[in-house]
């Protein structure tokens, strides 16, 4: 006998085996139905004796699915999936809505000399109508509809009000502190926010570490014991950034064995601790007990 | 802003180090606790249950009904916190009609599903199908009506019939102990594969959810069994008990020893938030974790187990400490959840800070809101004994 007969052989026994041994279908309207399909679509096919107790759980799981069916067709929007798991239509829906922002853009067009004047300032980034609201019906009526005017406080305070998780480098005020009472616009000229007076100590800019070192065993220590800035950096910090120690031996001057200052600040052997890295690679400066 | 610091204030007086502004409060809160306790009492009900039908342990045969419906009423009840939490309710049926693939939330509603509908309620059914057959013949009126309806007419009560149920059974147990593992080790995957949380982030997350899913199955079932024997006022099953405490206390080490396994996998590793889980452990956690979920909910309940299996005091005295045992893992369990879920927020992705959970009383997030869905799957579940009494074969017997 060749391989492939031994196969059908063993199928076919498998399958007349299954056959024998499963229960006739007890009701009679059931095996009518199923010896009619199965004789109107001329198939010689043997029926399975299938428990009466399946039948009706077979119904039912039949009767769910077809409800699963009728309820997709219903309710899955006809342009759901066309694009993502999402239905596209909603896209059409988002651009049919009223606009009410016109766009930087359209601001420029007429306001040209505020444009060139925001475009290089510290604000060169920020959209008009973030402050002065939607504008699109000025735009369209310029004469009938005028953008809101910022006059107090507390809008320049969502962006430059202290909060801890802001990056270090943005200008941030405490409101009850800074000049209290006194509304933003009189000191600084929105469109070009340079500060009118270049601040007087590091923390106005950078806040969260002066406020981290003011606790901690560095708090004695000015900012330019370790920083060595250029005093230009005050006017364009960007351009003249301070620089950091880059040798080991800077902080071996307090920390190192012989140092004769500070009595309380540890002391480390500098050849064996810590390998090729520098000291702040490993140890934060402004709040070096930290961990 | 004034509403929202006087709304955060309290919270902001217990804020430790350094922590990003929408870390102060928490996003998934009590509910979300009571989620997986749930499912988790549904799975180790199930397991339990499964050790009648596939692994013949005749012991606590007497439970395996019981077991079934309690699976079944805290499954119907496990996905309603997730409703109340999540709002809209009503879009919950979208996630069937348009399945996401690759949402590991999304396909935890077919997970769901499979095993209600493909596991639980097939196998109650093939379960009970003759009982209500012969209900439905014995009864009158509407109850005869309802027989007939959850038995889909059926009147076969041949003994080839019921030969196909108790086959039936076996088979659908079989593909429900993986189902079950499936179920519950799934709510962990959840947690264990949120790999920007190093409380959660852990491959051990499924196994250790499993676990302590069967443990808090066995122990529910444990406290039912006795609750259900002092009341029906029957000479109670000692041999049954034994067996469960027996079961409990051995499922209990392993949780046990997995968490420990956990626990150095983690001071071994020593990754960068080691530091700060060391502190929300031994802070914020204390109580949780320390005092309730390790000593009062695993270590105490273990050696209660121990002297109720191996010292000879009577047997009430013995009853008594394992419903003590089993009442003291519940809470342990909780407590795992809570630690799980709440402890994993507590902390600052800066991993440098830690804040608090400040539960609300009232609203749908609420203590209020959380004890009535721990309330309903028990009226459920006395619904479904007085439905589908799971004494009757066995007392006939």
């Amino acid at each position: 006998m060749k391989p492939g007969e031994k196969w059908i052989g063993r199928c076919s026994r498998a399958v007349r085996s299954i056959s024998t041994n499963l229960v006739f279908i007890q009701e009679p309207l059931f095996r009518l139905i199923l010896v009619f399909s199965t004789n109107s679509l001329g198939m010689r096919m043997r029926i399975w004796k299938i428990p009466d107790q399946v039948i009706r759980l077979a119904i039912l799981i039949v009767i769910a699915l077809a409800v699963l069916i009728v309820v997709r067709l219903q309710f899955i929007p006809a342009s759901f999936g066309e694009i993502g798991h999402y239905r596209a239509d909603a896209l059409k829906e988002e651009a049919a809505l009223t606009l009410h922002y016109a766009g930087m853009q359209a601001c420029v067009m007429c306001h040209d000399d505020i444009g060139m004047i925001k475009a290089a300032s510290y604000h060169r980034n920020l959209a008009c109508e973030s402050c002065h609201g939607p504008s699109l019906e000025h735009v369209d009526d310029p004469g009938e509809f005028s953008p809101v005017v910022v006059t107090g406080r507390t809008l320049c305070v969502r962006c430059h009000g202290y909060l801890a998780s802001r990056p270090t480098g943005f200008p941030q005020i405490i409101e009850a502190i800074h000049n209290p009472m006194a509304p933003c616009t009189e000191c600084h000229d929105p469109h070009d926010p340079t500060p009118p007076e270049v601040p007087e100590d590091c923390s106005a800019c950078h806040a969260e570490i002066a406020r981290t070192k003011a606790v901690s065993h560095h708090w004695s220590l000015s900012c330019e014991t370790c920083h060595e800035a250029a005093p230009e950096h005050r006017q364009s910090p960007r351009a003249f950034l301070p620089k950091k120690p880059t040798e080991r031996e800077f902080c071996g001057q307090c920390h190192g064995q012989g140092s004769q200052r500070s009595a309380s600040a540890p002391r480390v052997d500098l050849s064996e601790h810590g390998g090729r890295y520098l000291c702040w690679q490993c140890h934060y400066p402004h709040h070096p007990e930290g961990r | 802003m004034s509403e929202l610091l006087e709304h955060l204030e309290a919270n902001l007086q217990q804020v430790t180090g350094y922590i990003y502004p929408n870390e102060i409060e928490l996003h998934w809160s009590l509910l979300v606790v009571i989620y997986p306790y749930v499912t988790g009492l549904v799975a180790g009900a199930f397991i339990l249950a499964s050790l009648v039908e596939v692994f013949k342990v005749k012991e606590v045969a007497s439970t395996y009904r019981l077991a079934l419906l309690t699976a079944l009423a805290f499954l119907i009840a496990a996905p309603l916190p997730l409703l109340a939490h999540l709002g809209h309710p009503e879009r919950s049926f979208q996630i069937f009609l348009t399945p996401h693939l690759r949402s590991a939330m999304a396909m935890f509603g077919f997970v769901y599903i499979w095993y209600l509908m493909l596991v639980l309620l097939l196998e109650i059914w093939f379960e009970y199908r003759a009982d209500m057959v012969r209900w439905s013949s014995e009864r009158r009126g509407v109850m005869k009506l309802l027989y007939w309806v959850l038995s889909l007419g059926s009147r076969d009560l041949s003994e080839k019939a019921v030969r196909f149920d108790r086959k039936a059974v076996y088979a659908i147990t079989l593909v429900g102990i993986p189902s079950a593992f499936l179920l519950h080790g799934y709510v962990g995957f959840i947690f264990g594969s949120i790999k920007a949380n190093p409380w959660w982030s852990s491959v051990l997350m499924p196994i250790v959810f499993l676990f302590s899913a069967i443990v808090s199955g066995i122990a529910l079932v444990l406290l039912l069994h006795y609750v259900t024997t002092m009341f029906r006022r029957v000479k109670p099953d000692m041999a049954c008990f034994n067996k469960l405490a027996s079961f409990l206390m051995y499922a209990l080490i392993i949780d046990l020893s997995l968490e420990t396994l956990d626990f150095i996998h983690r001071m071994y590793e020593s990754e960068e938030s080691i530091e700060i889980l060391a502190e929300l452990v031994i802070t914020k956690l204390f109580i949780s974790l320390t005092i309730v979920q390790l000593l009062l909910g695993t270590i105490v309940p273990i050696v209660l187990l121990a002297i109720g299996r191996f010292s000879r005091i009577p047997d009430e005295f013995k009853r008594v400490v394992f419903f003590i045992a089993a009442l003291l893992v519940q809470v342990g369990i909780f407590s795992t959840r809570w630690n799980v879920v709440i402890g994993g927020q507590l902390f600052s992705k800066s991993l440098r800070g830690l804040t608090v959970f400040k539960m609300q009383l009232g609203g749908i997030e609420g203590l209020f809101m959380g004890i009535a869905l721990l309330i309903l799957p028990f009226v459920l579940l006395w619904i479904l004994v007085k439905l589908l009494p799971p004494w009757d074969k066995q007392e006939a017997n």
